[in-house]
């Protein structure tokens, strides 16, 4: 049986769908059976930032409705051997499935894979309601600024009271910016949300340029956002235990308390 | 960036610990389900009831909410005017 996680934020446009494609994709480089699943009814586009979207034919709804069969509803990454997507309906929208049958369908799909990575649209309403339903474990997405933070705090919030365990992505993290004392740093952000960190990914252009072309960055690999984003994914599947902050050693911290050092970033 | 050095220095406080605080504040608000005006009209009310009971300056009854670890916490505090004052 394997793992269900929702990837969630709050607010819109922190990069949810990049993190879902791309930790995704790691997840397979690393030899795990991963499947994508486009929770977005209405406002699909992790078949675009994967590059998938011209081999679509059935999508969620089909495979909820009974039009096909989930398997057939799925689409092979042919990058890679053990990685499949399966998208959203574009036409119907997020009230067409209730989280009952979300339910069922994840839990199908961790039947047949290690990963099941569902990409959750933004907000807190019905879709983000379908989106959690059937997941084990979430992972909340946020950028270092106050408008994605306290969105993201709602959004935790609710985790907790649907009982389902979150872990943190600081996105977009810039270290020069953090450095000069104008971004949040990634202890400032642990420190408002109280969550665990599964990593910080630093603003990389090379993040734009690889969506630009429907490849996920870690297929590339050279980047230090897709270092980051492979570094999360061993994390994810257990095969990396040790936390970047939890091992900063006495005189680095004696550093940072007098001032002397930047705070993590 | 030179300019924003200097000016952060001279006014002690970088944009990042504005951006701090005042997620703090927000999220305390939202957390307890409050919103700010509100709070003013309950430390007002407070304020009264406490004037009923010893002599204090209604004016500088201070309330706040603070989270840590997602707990958050009503804080009320006042100063006692001296009775002979």
């Amino acid at each position: 049986m394997g793992r269900a996680i929702v990837i969630t934020s709050g607010k819109g446009g922190v990069g949810k769908t990049t993190v879902t494609a791309n930790l995704g994709t790691a997840l397979a480089q690393l030899g795990h059976s991963v499947v994508l699943v486009d929770a977005d009814i209405g406002l699909r586009n992790l078949d675009v930032v994967m590059g998938l979207e011209n081999r679509i034919v059935y999508h969620l709804v089909d495979a909820i409705r009974g039009k096909c069969s989930v398997a057939k509803a799925l689409i092979k990454d042919r990058r890679m051997d053990n990685l499949w997507m399966l998208p959203a309906s574009q036409t119907d929208d997020k009230d067409s499935v209730t989280p009952e049958e979300m339910r069922t369908l994840i839990f199908e799909l961790k039947h047949q894979h290690d990963f099941v990575l569902i990409d959750c649209p933004a907000g807190i309403e019905q879709g983000f309601k379908n989106a959690i339903a059937g997941a084990d474990e979430a992972v909340v997405v946020a950028t270092p600024e106050v408008s994605s933070i306290r969105d993201a705090d709602r959004v935790v919030g609710l985790l907790a009271a649907a009982e389902v365990p979150a872990r943190l992505i600081v996105n977009r993290i810039s270290a020069h910016l953090v450095k000069r004392g104008d971004m949040l740093s990634q202890a400032d952000v642990i420190e408002i949300l109280a969550l665990d960190m599964l990593g910080a990914i630093p603003l990389d252009d090379d993040i734009v340029a690889t969506t630009n072309k429907g490849i996920p960055a870690v297929l590339e690999g050279k980047s230090l956002a897709a270092k980051e984003l492979l570094r999360i994914a061993r994390r994810l599947s257990g095969m990396e235990t040790d936390q970047r902050t939890a091992g900063v050693g006495f005189f680095t911290r004696l550093g940072r308390a007098l001032g002397l050092s930047a705070s993590p970033a | 960036m030179m300019w924003n050095g200097i000016k952060s220095f001279m006014t002690g406080r970088r944009s990042s610990e504005v951006a701090k605080g005042r997620l703090h504040l927000v999220l305390a608000h939202d957390r307890s389900g409050l919103e700010g005006g509100r709070l003013q009209e309950m430390r007002q009310e407070i304020a009264a009831v406490i004037a009923k009971y010893v002599k204090i300056d209604a004016e500088a009854v201070e309330i706040q909410i603070e989270t840590r670890n997602r707990a958050s916490q009503l804080t009320v505090s006042s100063q006692i005017t001296p009775r002979n004052a």
